[in-house]
């Protein structure tokens, strides 16, 4: 609303001094003085004469009220006609729909100034014809908008619940659609009249519009040029004037549209990422480790925590699964090791070793040169995450060539390698052009280009058919086995993870909640959670149990154990947030293990 | 391929349409055409000259006789005779035609040499200084218009500064150098809007794009962001850009023609204006079928371009 404020002022002041125009002690504007033509300033006079000597401030201002007139008399008409015919198109459809589409569609072939010398040609220049061509202009942009508002609004529960009712179709229009499309009309409006007092002084600088001696911005510029050697300032005003009410009219136009845009404007992002101190380094090295990693995401309601204090690690030739409802925070935990995070969002504290060496603190260049190269990432959609611009080939080549120089025919045999059939041809196919199983397998041949060390995996099979899925993760294990590449695979399918993972650690609500190995935690579970997950999925003649609820918002976390809302172990010891045990190489989130488990 | 030949279909029916509409504009007018044409203020005109205009513009035969002769005039390129000196308009037009394109190029060029970067720039410093700077550049630009900046530019350049001729036109077979000399100026007005419009839309699909899952398994493969921004964003920012850039052709056009007054550059806004004020309504309708089949000729081209952009288009 605060950007409102100043366009707003501006206009406001400019229509009321042209409002006021013949209150105000000005001179007659047409009145001329030769005695003192050109003068730079008189008493009564503090912007000067022009070059039959009239007075220039009194020019500008009636100049104002003859550009406002014609503008706003202009963009009404159109607003009411536009609005109208659109109105019935999108009512009726058929022929008045047709009519005022196609009408509207062939008024915008014609370049705005070239329209309007072919009616001034017909209709000689003058005030009337203005507005006439101004109103046929600006008709097509008030038809469009009050149509596809209408279509929009015909699909709404309260406009069909009123037609039910068996109101007459104009009172319907008049009572229940108008009323929700004044916002765009508003909008429009503003911007026709912005847009037909540039219209307008263009067509009086060339001399075919405003009639002398009335006068207006556009032909107070076109008589300066012809003194502009001898009174430079008498050409600088009527400029200055235009220029500042046309910005001011479209600073309010934006300001308009964004305030009656319901989204909103988007919170602002950092593009940088934030590099932080990690801590000593582990003692026995693992492939990854991660240590009390927090990711915090700046939101217009404050600061959320989709990763809390998160720690696990990835032997080499090992599968990690980590796996937990949508909203667990289990992406963003990935993204966060890999160093992609979304803009918004930023690592708080932890650290994440790599080979021994610490990630988090590393300088983004070295961060760069690891990804795609020794730690690699398959995404969970395969149909946005290539680019759409590009051929296969092209792209896979390109995963190699960010490492080093690709042998020739390189991207075909890993294409062949993950499994595509006619390698050669698909290289030269267009993303959109392959099915979903395909896209991925070519995701996962940029994935392995440069023989990782490290794969992480987010959700690789989740938006695959079952058949495709199971075909995927058999790749995915024999590319392990190959290479002996550490995985982290993240799942929301306990399937996937009994299939292929070693270890499992299981996410709920940014943490971890159990974690040991897959058979352990399989065969005995000990967070209520695990054991919930596990009697959801359906097993032989066993019914499968859903849990109740769902995973709470991060900005809404229950002050103790996050579970306990839809835990039907929860008890009022609860209410104190649970710390992660250690027990016999396990790890559990819960502090009434021992007594469920008993 | 079927696309492209529908796209085709649709410009030509849209021509057909427009010069049937500026055919019956002047029939439309209430009262006779050739009075319309012939009357200046309240006094009505003398009945000779009425008499003989009707003649000349063959307004005594039936309206679809007038029609079918209009139509196949214009599948002969033949627009007929000026009324002020019985010069053909084709010719007239053809002799300025490259001037005005000439204009409408350097203008589109420099529009795109100078929003592109500057909006890639601002996206990805995104809140920056030079984003805010830019942004507020950008507004002025598109609030000014063509002619008070051409004046401006002037009034600057030639009479404070006195760096170059106040307008003109000199022949590039004559001097290249004053040539371009003298096109500098008038291409900047003309690209200023434009300029400022692929800005902004640059800025915005930059923005968007830098948040595209296809970005992120570029940066995981480990690429220089330099690469990433230049193959994975911008590329993929480039269409919308095309498309703006077709939208707003019209009203590149129209500054054409006041920037070709401002600075006496002999395009086709010269006859044009001339024949307004003449009242010559066929050069008037010579140029303005002209410049709306060119019109609809830089969107097509657009259209093309989007397509060449953008592989998903051609295919669906």
């Amino acid at each position: 609303m605060r950007r409102l404020l100043w366009p707003g002022a501006v206009v406001a002041v400019i229509v009321l001094v042209a409002v006021l125009a013949p209150l105000l002690p000005l001179h007659d504007p047409v009145v001329q003085d030769v005695g003192n033509r050109l003068a730079r300033w008189l008493p009564d006079s503090p912007l000067g004469r022009d070059e039959f000597g009239r007075d220039v401030l009194s020019r500008l201002i009636w100049g104002a009220r003859a550009s406002l007139t014609v503008a706003f008399v202009a963009s009404l008409i159109a607003a009411v006609a536009g609005t109208a015919l659109g109105l019935l198109g999108g009512w009726f459809r058929g022929l008045p729909e047709f009519l005022a589409i196609r009408g509207a569609d062939v008024l915008l072939c014609f370049p705005p100034i070239l329209l309007a010398l072919l009616v001034v040609t017909l209709m000689g220049p003058g005030t009337g014809t203005l507005i006439f061509v101004l109103a046929i202009l600006y008709l097509p942009g008030f038809i469009r908008v009050a149509y596809a508002e209408v279509l929009s609004a015909r699909a709404q529960d309260y406009v069909e619940a009123v037609r039910a009712l068996g109101a007459p179709t104009g009172r319907i229009l008049l009572r229940t659609v108008l009323p929700n499309i004044a916002g765009p009309v508003l909008v429009q409006l503003s911007l026709a009249v912005a847009a037909a007092v540039v219209l307008e002084s263009g067509l009086s600088f060339l001399g075919l519009g405003v009639v002398p001696p009335t006068p207006s911005w556009g032909q107070m510029i076109r008589g300066a040029r012809a003194t502009m050697e001898q009174a430079p300032t008498l050409l600088l005003w009527p400029c200055v004037t235009l220029t500042v009410t046309i910005l001011a009219m479209n600073l309010l136009c934006d300001a308009l549209r964004d305030a009656l845009d319901p989204r909103g404007a988007a919170p602002p992002r950092r593009l940088l990422d934030r590099v932080l101190p990690g801590l000593l380094p582990p003692t026995a090295p693992a492939l990854l480790e991660v240590r009390g990693l927090t990711v915090e995401i700046a939101t217009p309601a404050g600061v959320i925590r989709p990763v809390e204090d998160l720690s696990f690690s990835v032997a080499a030739g090992r599968t990690l699964a980590i796996v937990g409802e949508s909203g667990s925070g289990k992406s963003m935990a990935a993204l966060a090791v890999m160093g992609l995070l979304p803009p918004a969002a930023r690592v708080a504290s932890g650290s994440v070793w790599f080979e021994g060496g610490e990630l988090l603190r590393a300088p983004e260049p070295a961060r760069r040169r690891l990804r795609g190269g020794a730690m690699a990432m398959v995404f969970q959609d395969p149909m946005s995450s290539l680019n759409p611009v590009y051929r296969i080939g092209a792209q896979v080549t390109e995963a190699i060539a960010a490492h080093r120089t690709p042998a020739r025919d390189e991207a075909v045999s890993l294409l062949s390698r993950v499994g595509i059939a006619d390698p050669a041809r698909r290289a030269r196919a267009w993303p959109h052009e392959l099915s979903g199983g395909m896209r991925q397998r070519v995701m996962i041949a940029m994935a392995i280009a440069n023989r990782p060390r490290l794969l992480i995996a987010d959700e690789p099979t989740t938006a695959l058919d079952v058949t495709v899925q199971a075909a995927i993760l058999d790749l995915l294990a024999d590319l392990r086995r190959e290479g002996g590449m550490g995985m982290v695979l993240i799942t929301h399918s306990l399937g996937v993870v009994a299939e292929v993972g070693d270890e499992v650690a299981v996410m709920y609500a940014a943490q971890i909640v159990e974690r040991g190995s897959v058979a352990e935690v399989f065969s005995r579970p000990r967070h209520p959670y695990t054991s919930a997950l596990l009697a959801a999925v359906p097993d032989g003649e066993r019914e499968a149990e859903g849990i109740p609820g769902t995973v709470p918002r991060p900005d809404s976390w229950p002050p103790g154990c996050r579970f306990a809302p839809r835990c039907t172990h929860a008890r009022a010891i609860c209410d104190t947030p649970p710390p992660l045990e250690v027990v016999d190489g396990r790890e559990i989130r819960c502090l009434r293990w021992r007594e469920i488990a008993a | 391929m079927l696309w492209l030949l529908r796209r085709l279909g649709t410009s030509l029916l849209l021509m057909w349409v427009v010069a049937s509409i500026v055919f019956l504009a002047l029939h439309v007018v209430p009262g006779d055409p050739a009075e319309v044409l012939l009357s200046t203020g309240g006094t009505s005109p003398d009945p000779y000259a009425v008499a003989e205009l009707r003649t000349r513009l063959g307004l005594d035969l039936p309206l679809h006789v007038q029609y079918g002769a209009f139509l196949a005039g214009l599948a002969r390129g033949d627009l007929g005779v000026s009324l002020v000196d019985d010069y053909p308009v084709a010719e007239e037009i053809m002799l300025r035609l490259p001037r005005t394109l000439e204009l409408i190029l350097a203008g589109s060029l420099i529009a795109v040499l100078v929003g592109l970067p500057a909006g890639t720039y601002a996206a990805v410093r995104h809140g920056s200084g030079f984003d805010r700077g830019a942004g507020a550049t950008a507004a002025v630009l598109q609030s000014v218009p063509v002619f008070v900046l051409g004046t401006l530019l002037i009034l600057l350049f030639a009479q404070t500064l006195r760096w170059m001729p106040a307008g003109g036109y000199v022949p590039a077979s004559e001097s290249l150098l004053r040539h371009l000399v003298l096109l500098l100026l008038p291409a900047l007005a003309v690209g200023k809007g434009l300029a400022a419009v692929v800005y902004r839309m640059t800025r915005a699909s930059v923005l968007d794009a830098l948040s595209r899952d296809h970005v992120r398994t570029a940066r995981a493969k480990g690429l220089t962001p330099r690469r990433v921004l230049a193959r994975h964003v911008v590329r993929n920012a480039l269409s919308p850009v095309a498309t703006v850039l077709g939208l707003h052709m019209g009203a590149l056009l129209g500054g054409t023609v006041l920037v070709e007054y401002v600075f006496n550059w002999p395009g086709l806004s010269t006859p044009l204006l001339r024949a307004v004020e003449a009242r010559d309504y066929p050069m008037v309708v010579g140029i303005i079928l002209t410049v709306s089949a060119l019109f609809l000729l830089i969107n097509l081209a657009m259209d093309f371009l989007y397509a060449a952009l953008d592989p998903r288009i051609l295919r669906s």
